[in-house]
């Protein structure tokens, strides 16, 4: 079977015992990869009664039948456990190198299990799989542990956890290739959990392609529509994300000060052109991609990758922050420690909020800047206010008394949309299964770019089709799994074509959208036995009911209720938000239906 | 009680698709999928006029006392629905596009717009006009795969995540088409332009 590798290799780090045996033909069809193969492996190995950081819980890192192909970002991979901050199905993926490098080591699947009596890293040259000690490296931050690897981009990569891992941080990223994260939900703190510092991978073996003419022909037309799209071709490479900055601080949809407004007035200072024009020195590529839109930026103390749009508004406009050079090393010192900025920044909003209201004795303020590098430290290495904010802004809100203030769903923050002046992206976060999320699916191209077409971001009535169009749609490409900034020139009837192509299976656009949709039932399953329903799908108070105090929204709440209920009858769900028997029957996940 | 914002958007594209002479007076329908409903056109209602009372909602797989009202084509626009990601759907008249279809499997557009946009569009053809099951399945089918497909002697049926997204499939095939007929009139050696342009034929 082209396209897959066809092989899971499973290592059980209590008994070192490594395993290896073919990936499951009709579940590799179901699932292709990446998210929704992930989701519906740990369906088996995961259940209720395991605690996400205990031996029990498991990572499972997957490709997808694109990885590695030379397909355009066809360089992505994914991780999936039970998330330490939301208690969710957990899947965060990332750029970079790595997932190529592991997939043309021969495997679709990595499963890791149990927990090593002392930090070890594994090495994975093709089929020779190696244990190491790394009580050395126990300790270390995130680029020396990956230069101390060996690493090297196009022959052997390096992933690890940094101290916020090792110190079981529930906002701990999992780092790749020095500076790429595999960042929400906390898979850093499993991997600490298990003493596991880093995994080592040299592959030889790219993939073999069904159709090379027809998959050559979807390489050149692909190409030539990420060329004519200035988002892609112009915006991203020249910018990067952070060019969303001024566009959502436009249309009054830029969460500022903790969610009590949604404009910053210190918008350009911390904008992509202002981020080009001060500090970038070049930008960078994940593995084929011709986009480009990683940035290399260098302040008076750090020079690296970053930051990110969500990362800038996170300790930018959510901090009330328009220090640009002092976000950007922020970012830095989040990839070094391995901590996810966008929790990290958010849950340093809230912990501003609550100090200025007198909940928390601290000297954090919004417009801090000078304080953010030191706070960061202290999250990542557990000290003094740090260690309660390490935990994230839900727990730490909630342990002074002011849960509210945290503005997370099911308990990960939420990055830089603003739900009351986007309606549709509330609903979006309110009923992503991982939680306070924009990659399970955005609504910033219908509602704000245009992308295909421009709807009305105020619109309620009809708003669950599109969010659950969006949602679906990206799980497919997140179990493909390719870069979803490739579906900002391209859209999803290229990656059926080009599956088709590269496994000789017959993908029509709508059995693509199909396969994401069946990866939202069975992430969706998996939170409902974990005890997840309605009342979770759900959004801060302060969303609900206070409205925007000025700006291009004024005025608006969310109107979460009217499109919650819309969204569960569309989705073939109960009222409860449980799926009906009759839709898992028609996505082939009859079996898995309990009462 | 459908909202204005969506009325808007009916009216818009019902008016633009008769004044592009897309439509005769009372043919052509259009819908648009609002969760587990769909609104659709009333029957005999004309497009380039609709007005408010014109828009008939009812369940994307069970009736109510919306379908005694619904455009003959309800059934089509329901299937399309059901097996694929479509959220609207437009079906228009577009002339040169029907007399290409009536000599031809597919349609594959010479000029760059379409050639870029569309690729190809296949013509599928039933006994029996649009409102029975069999040519709503295959039209459904045919769907999954191409974001615009012609009924052959009868019209095209585009889909979209809005409305204005299938009336772009469906203009572009149209001025396609009326491209390729000057060409055939001005009856020169066509000089190929396009790079990897087998590929089209194999979309």
């Amino acid at each position: 079977m082209n396209g897959w590798a066809g092989k899971v290799l499973d290592i059980d780090l209590t008994t070192r015992a490594v395993k290896t045996y073919p990936l499951d033909e009709e579940l590799a069809k179901q699932f292709l990869g990446g998210r929704g193969l992930g989701a519906r492996l740990l369906w088996d190995l995961v259940g209720p009664e395991v605690e996400a950081l205990s031996p029990q819980n498991v990572l499972i890192f997957t490709g997808g039948p694109l990885t590695a192909t030379g397909y355009q970002t066809s360089n992505r991979f994914s991780v999936t456990t039970k998330s330490p901050l939301t208690g969710t199905v957990l899947d965060a993926n990332s750029g970079g190198f790595w997932g190529m490098q592991f997939k043309k080591a021969g495997y679709d699947v990595l499963i890791v299990r149990g927990k090593s009596e002392t930090p070890v890293s594994i090495e994975i040259i093709n089929d020779k799989i190696s244990f190491h000690d790394a009580a050395h490296l126990w300790g270390k931050r995130v680029m020396e542990t990956t230069t101390a690897l060996g690493q090297n981009n196009n022959k052997r990569n390096v992933l690890c956890i940094g101290p916020a891992g090792e110190n079981l941080s529930r906002i701990a990223a999992i780092m790749n290739d020095g500076q790429r994260s595999l960042a929400r939900g906390g898979p850093g703190a499993v991997m600490g959990s298990k003493n596991l510092k880093a995994i080592v991978v040299e592959g030889k073996t790219r993939p073999g392609i069904e159709d090379p003419e027809r998959f050559k022909f979807m390489l050149y037309e692909t190409r030539k529509l990420l060329r004519a799209s200035p988002l892609t071709s112009q915006a991203l490479p020249e910018f990067g994300t952070v060019v969303m900055m001024n566009i959502v601080n436009s249309v009054g949809a830029l969460p500022t000060r903790n969610h009590q407004q949604s404009q910053f007035e210190g918008a350009e200072a911390i904008s992509g052109e202002t981020l080009t024009e001060k500090y970038l020195v070049k930008n960078e590529s994940c593995w084929a991609c011709p986009i480009g839109c990683t940035r290399v930026s260098k302040t008076d103390k750090v020079n690296g990758e970053g930051p990110e749009f969500e990362t800038t508004w996170a300790f930018g406009a959510q901090c009330g922050i328009d220090d640009l050079a002092a976000i950007i090393e922020a970012n830095s010192i989040c990839n070094d420690l391995g901590m996810d900025t966008i929790s990290a920044g958010s849950t340093i909003a809230c912990a501003m909020e609550m100090s200025e209201r007198g909940y928390v004795d601290s000297d954090l303020r919004f417009g801090r800047a000078d304080l953010l590098a030191a706070t960061l430290e202290d999250m990542g290495y557990r000290r003094g206010l740090g260690a309660e904010l390490s935990e994230g802004s839900l727990r730490f809100a909630g342990k002074h008394g002011h849960p509210e203030l945290s503005m997370s769903v099911k308990g990960m923050e939420m990055p830089a949309y603003d739900p009351r002046g986007m309606q549709g992206q509330g609903l979006l976060y309110a009923t992503s299964n991982r939680g306070g999320c924009h990659m399970r699916g955005n609504m910033l191209g219908l509602e704000v770019l245009g992308l295909p077409k421009l709807i009305d971001r105020f619109q309620v009535q009809g708003k669950s089709s599109y969010v659950i169009l969006h949602q679906n749609a990206s799980a497919a490409i997140d179990s493909l799994v390719i870069c979803k900034f490739t579906n900002m020139g391209v859209a999803e009837e290229y990656f059926a074509r080009t599956l088709t192509a590269v496994t000789g299976i017959p993908y029509a656009n709508g059995d693509l959208i199909r396969v994401g949709e069946r990866a939202y039932n069975m992430e969706r399953l998996y939170n409902v036995r974990e005890g997840f329903s309605r009342k979770d799908d759900t959004l801060p108070q302060r969303l609900l009911t206070e409205p925007v105090p000025e700006g291009p929204s004024k005025g608006w709440v969310s109107k979460l209720e009217p499109m919650l209920k819309e969204y569960y009858r569309a989705r073939g769900w109960d009222e409860n938000g449980t799926p009906k028997k009759a839709k898992l029957a028609e996505l082939g996940l009859a079996e898995l239906a309990t009462g | 009680m459908i909202d204005e914002r969506i009325y808007e958007q009916f009216k818009q594209i019902g008016r633009d698709l008769y004044t592009a002479g897309m439509i005769s007076s009372h043919g052509g329908n259009i819908s648009m999928r609002v969760g587990d409903r769909v609104v659709i056109k009333r029957r005999g209602a004309q497009l380039g006029a609709l007005q408010p009372h014109d828009l008939i909602e009812t369940g994307i797989d069970k009736n109510d006392s919306g379908v005694t009202m619904a455009s003959t084509e309800l059934l089509a626009h329901r299937m399309i629905y059901l097996k694929t990601p479509a959220l609207s759907i437009v079906h228009c008249h577009p002339r040169t596009a029907i007399a290409f279809s009536l000599s031809r499997d597919e349609i594959v557009p010479i000029d760059n717009e379409a050639s870029y946009l569309l690729k190809k569009v296949p013509v599928i053809y039933e006994e029996f006009a649009s409102g029975t099951p069999e040519m709503a399945n295959n039209l459904a089918s045919a769907l999954q795969s191409y974001k615009i497909v012609m009924l052959r002697g009868h019209g095209s049926f585009a889909t979209g995540q809005t409305l204005d997204e299938a009336f772009h499939w469906s203009s572009t095939l149209e001025e396609s088409c009326q491209i390729a007929l000057y060409a055939k009139l001005i009856n020169e050696p066509f000089i190929e332009y396009r790079k990897n342009q087998e590929g089209y034929n194999k979309w």
